[in-house]
């Protein structure tokens, strides 16, 4: 999952509430998490306006470190190549599941994944997926 | 080149209605952003584009005014013949109307394109023989033409025949046409949302945010897409409905 996605995801769960206000309470610049929440590429190098990220929702510099590993141009290039090469790959869901299979197709929110020879294309929600690998 | 909202949504044959719908926009402010009396701001460009499947930039922000309707024509009046009209005096023959001031993006299109060919804009002022600021959106569009077709015929071949990988980034296009599919062949799909509830159910609409289906009971939830982690076609089971309990 991407750093914007759990950006997304934390803000949610704290009752959602406005980007700028909460830029504020964060002693943000304005417009960093808002930036942070919609790009695709890498974002967030600033460790620091990280851990005050981090510190307003009360979750760890390290887990944000994590997500900033895996943005979202990240996946799109892995589903590409698995894609591509009809290699299996396999997806650790925020559900605590893993999937694995063949990547049929994907587009800005989901892909379609072949799971087995009889079993029915899964959508996956690209926001679902936490981590994946190559297999 | 971004298209004023009201092109694009007629050439996607989408409604007014639709649109509303779609991207949650109300159709007085939709009216208001598409007759350009008031500039569409990046957040419902972000969601109109969706709701379009195109991308954001694509989208004119300020939407020229649509063209006006042709006049009906006026009704013979038969019945009373009309007092004999007083001659007015000849008048003069009426200039043809003038072409609206450019568009900042007309002008920013110009700019981006002079700037290719190391023109900057003063001296694509001394060019045209006027400022900027007074061109016509006419004028505006043949000089943009006269650019693009400089940038066509001057193009150096790529020294690399690349091929660029189809990156999909920008549309929900698979996923539109798969829940297009699954609803046109009434199939129910199973989803499993973020924290392990699962539904199961027809589906009967979705928009880029939602979808909504009717459960086997009748029942009609609205799932918003950031709960969900998956879906699929639901296994053929003899009786029975979701797992779930709350949207």
């Amino acid at each position: 999952m991407s750093l914007g996605d759990e950006l997304r995801y934390l803000r949610a769960f704290h009752g959602g509430g406005d980007l700028g206000e909460i830029e504020q309470e964060m002693g943000l610049e304005p417009g960093t998490l808002r930036y942070m929440e919609q790009r695709y590429r890498r974002v967030g190098e600033d460790d620091e306006e990280l851990a005050k990220i981090a510190a307003y929702y009360g979750t760890s510099l390290e887990k944000l470190q994590y997500h900033r590993e895996r943005y979202r141009k990240a996946l799109s290039a892995a589903l590409h190549q698995a894609m591509e090469s009809r290699e299996p790959i396999r997806f650790e869901l925020r559900t605590g599941e893993t999937l694995a299979g063949r990547v049929r197709w994907w587009d800005l929110g989901t892909f379609g994944l072949e799971t087995g020879d009889e079993a029915p294309l899964t959508v996956v929600q690209r926001h679902a997926v936490l981590d994946w690998h190559s297999q | 080149m971004p298209e004023d909202l009201r092109e694009i949504r007629n050439s996607k044959r989408m409604s007014m209605s639709q649109l509303a719908s779609r991207s949650g926009i109300s159709i007085a402010t939709l009216i208001q952003y598409e007759k350009g009396e008031q500039d569409i701001p990046h957040n419902d460009l972000v969601r109109l584009a969706k709701a379009l499947y195109v991308d954001e930039w694509d989208i004119n922000p300020h939407s020229s005014p649509p063209p006006s309707p042709p006049r009906a024509a006026r009704p013979a009046q038969a019945s009373q013949p009309s007092p004999p009209k007083e001659k007015k005096p000849p008048q003069e023959k009426k200039a043809p109307p003038r072409s609206p001031p450019a568009r900042d993006t007309q002008i920013a299109h110009m700019l981006t394109l002079a700037a290719r060919f190391g023109i900057d804009r003063d001296a694509l002022e001394e060019k045209i023989g006027k400022s900027l600021d007074e061109l016509t959106q006419k004028e505006a569009r043949q000089w943009n033409g006269h650019f693009m077709r400089r940038v066509a015929e001057e193009k150096p071949p790529s020294p690399i025949n690349r091929k660029r990988a189809y990156l999909p980034e920008g549309i929900d296009g698979f996923e539109l046409a798969y829940l297009q599919e699954q609803q046109e062949a009434g199939s129910s799909l199973d989803f499993t949302l973020f924290d392990g509830q699962t539904f199961e159910g027809m589906v009967i609409g979705f928009s880029p945010y939602q979808i909504t289906i009717r459960e086997s009971g009748g029942d009609e939830i609205t799932l918003n897409k950031l709960a969900i982690a998956y879906y699929r076609k639901a296994a053929k089971k003899p009786a029975g409905g979701s797992t779930g309990g709350s949207k």
